[in-house]
């Protein structure tokens, strides 16, 4: 087992029973302020590492390629960041600190040296199998694609800046890629531009038609209170029409009448009136048929008594 | 005048001919015995001093219904007008307009083009007696689209009155179809400055009611149509007005004939063409104004030197 495994190892103890550590606790409260700047920005990187590792995580666990991408390129950028920060850990690690044992200052490279492999190690979704790899490599292979990890050695080759098979490649998908988002953005806008069109339309066509409308609402109501008025109207006079004491009042007047016909009948069979010479054929007539002036107007007070 | 009288016999055909014939016939009758009464009514005499409107208008009316039904329309016409005549001495210009607007129709059907407008006229004077603007209107248009193929100047005519009319009785959301066909009309006609009038009208109109999707198309497409007439400073003095209202600056519209006008400044056919072709709001505009539109740009295109008014 290396020392870098060791190493490894205890930091994963350490950290895992961390709180029952009293000593560590009021040492870190006191060292942040004392005169340990290597442990300090240690402690600040492994913090780093730590996030950039949950973001990988993260990462890995995220359908939307979107997102994907967008935390690949955060965890590139800080694994950028943090590798900026190994030559300042290593100039503060030759520095001597008081009160710290020599075994504990030559273990300080190692702990540098496991801190660079920590932050390889950190998967970014582009970089694959660099294990073994050690901070101070030589300029990597120049066809390469790679993004976001830029060395100084690559910029200042000159065939740097030139197009190969695969870049050219790959900017012709970016193109057609954006040139497709681009017709599908197109497309959509003519849609949005005829529902507009259309929403207005509606919207103007609903604007002329509510007065109408208001005006119908008004006439109706006007025909609707007519309609009950005369109603009511109509119900009242059916109702006198109809009543009991105008159905009495027609029954009396037609007796009278007939009352009134009958004697006018029976007084113009008398000898005293000049009708009854008129009538005299008539009654002889009569007569024939054995049909007496009494038994004529008992007749007739009969009909008149059963009305 | 014209007289078209057809023969009996010759119009439905039911299993039964003879009975339509028979009924046709006594149709026939009652209307002309209907029309012969009515008229010694309303003939003065020796012993009548005073037509008697009051009886012979209903017999006029059945004559009327009775002829146009046996398809006798030259005597239905003059049913109809002696209808209105008894309905306007008895104080009641509705029905008059009513019966003038179906003697109008049958007169359309009998070719008769000068008493198609004199109807339709007559029947909109008397709406609006009687205090109703919009059937006044309706009136006039219908009478417009009547004629307008055989005569188009009455036609318009009729057109702008009708939106007078409604325009005075602030009723300018109903005009908006008047003033499509009238402009429409115009430009059938080749007369593109007075369809762009109309269309300035239309969009004045819109924006008294507060319509800014017509107004911003209506100032548009009298734009188009200044291109298309190839007065490229009329258009320009009509889009500088209209460029000046917040409604239009703000629109789609603005931008579309901005770009137009660009196209037109650099002097270039094919950028104006293309300008059209991709345009999402030409489309939208009236069937019309949009074949105007395909064919710009009209005559030769110069770059053009004048500055558009800055509007900000």
């Amino acid at each position: 087992m290396s020392v870098i495994d060791i190493l490894t190892r205890v930091d994963v103890l350490c950290k895992k029973y961390e709180k029952y550590d009293l000593d560590k606790q009021w040492a870190g409260a006191d060292s942040m302020s004392g005169n340990d700047q290597f442990l300090r920005l240690y402690t600040v990187v492994e913090a780093d590492i730590e996030a950039a590792r949950e973001k990988s995580q993260d990462a890995q666990s995220e359908k939307n390629r979107a997102v994907v991408a967008t935390l690949n390129a955060e965890v590139r950028r800080s694994k950028a960041a943090l590798k900026a920060e190994i030559p300042k850990l290593e100039k503060l690690a030759a520095k001597k600190v008081k009160d710290l044992s020599k075994e504990e200052m030559a273990a300080r490279p190692d702990l540098i040296v496991a801190l660079a492999q920590k932050i390889e190690d950190i998967p970014d979704g582009v970089t694959v199998g660099r294990r073994g790899g050690t901070w101070g490599r030589k300029a990597s292979n120049p066809l390469e694609i790679k993004l976001d990890a830029m060395h100084p050695d690559d910029l200042m080759r000159p065939e740097h800046y030139e197009q190969t098979e695969e870049s050219l490649a790959l900017r012709q998908e970016y193109e057609m890629r954006r040139a497709k988002q681009d017709e599908g953005l197109d497309i959509i806008a003519a849609g949005l531009t005829t529902l507009k069109d259309m929403a207005g339309d509606i919207n103007e066509e609903l604007d002329k038609q509510m007065p109408l409308i208001d005006e119908v609402d008004t006439k109706v109501d006007r025909a609707a209170a007519d309609l009950k008025n005369t109603n009511i109207r109509l119900k009242e006079t059916l109702t006198k029409m109809r009543s009991n004491r105008n159905f009495c009042i027609d029954l009396i007047l037609i007796v009278l009448i007939l009352g009134i016909g009958g004697t006018l009948y029976t007084y113009s069979f008398s000898p005293f009136t000049p009708s009854y010479v008129c009538l005299q054929p008539l009654l002889m007539y009569q007569q024939s048929f054995a049909v007496t002036r009494e038994q004529l107007s008992v007749f007739i007070l009969n009909a008149i008594v059963s009305c | 005048m014209c007289v078209k009288i057809l023969k009996l016999g010759t119009l439905r055909k039911l299993e039964d001919g003879r009975a339509s014939v028979e009924e046709e016939r006594g149709r026939v009758k009652v209307a002309q015995r209907c029309m012969t009464k009515a008229n010694y009514l309303t003939t003065l005499s020796f012993t009548r001093w005073v037509k008697d409107w009051a009886n012979a208008t209903p017999l006029f009316e059945q004559a009327a219904l009775n002829f146009k039904l046996v398809k006798m329309l030259e005597e239905a016409k003059l049913a109809y007008q002696q209808a209105a005549m008894g309905q306007i001495k008895q104080s009641s210009p509705w029905m008059a307009a009513k019966h003038m607007e179906a003697a109008g129709v049958l007169a359309k059907e009998l070719s008769c083009w000068n008493e198609v407008v004199d109807f339709f006229k007559q029947a909109s004077a008397l709406y609006v007696e009687c205090g109703k603007v919009q059937p006044g209107a309706d009136a006039l248009i219908r009478g417009a689209r009547a004629v307008q193929e055989l005569k188009p100047n009455d036609a318009l005519t009729m057109y702008m009155d009708a939106c007078r009319l409604l325009e005075d009785d602030n009723r300018e959301q109903m005009a908006f179809d008047t003033y499509r066909a009238a402009s429409n009309l115009y430009i059938k006609l080749n007369k593109y400055h007075e369809a762009a009038v109309v269309l300035l009208r239309w969009g004045q109109a819109a924006n008294k009611c507060k319509a800014t999707q017509s107004q911003c198309k209506a100032y548009l497409s009298a734009i188009i149509v200044y291109l298309y007439a190839e007065s490229y400073e009329d258009a320009l003095a009509c889009y500088n007005n209209c460029a000046s209202m917040d409604v239009f600056s703000k629109s789609d519209q603005d931008q579309c004939a901005q770009l137009l006008f660009s196209a037109y400044r650099e002097g270039r056919a094919n950028e104006i063409k293309h300008v059209i072709s991709t345009s999402t709001i030409i489309p939208h505009l009236d069937h019309m104004i949009i074949r105007l539109a395909k064919q710009l740009p009209q005559g030769k295109v110069m770059s053009q030197e004048v500055p558009i008014m800055d509007i900000t």
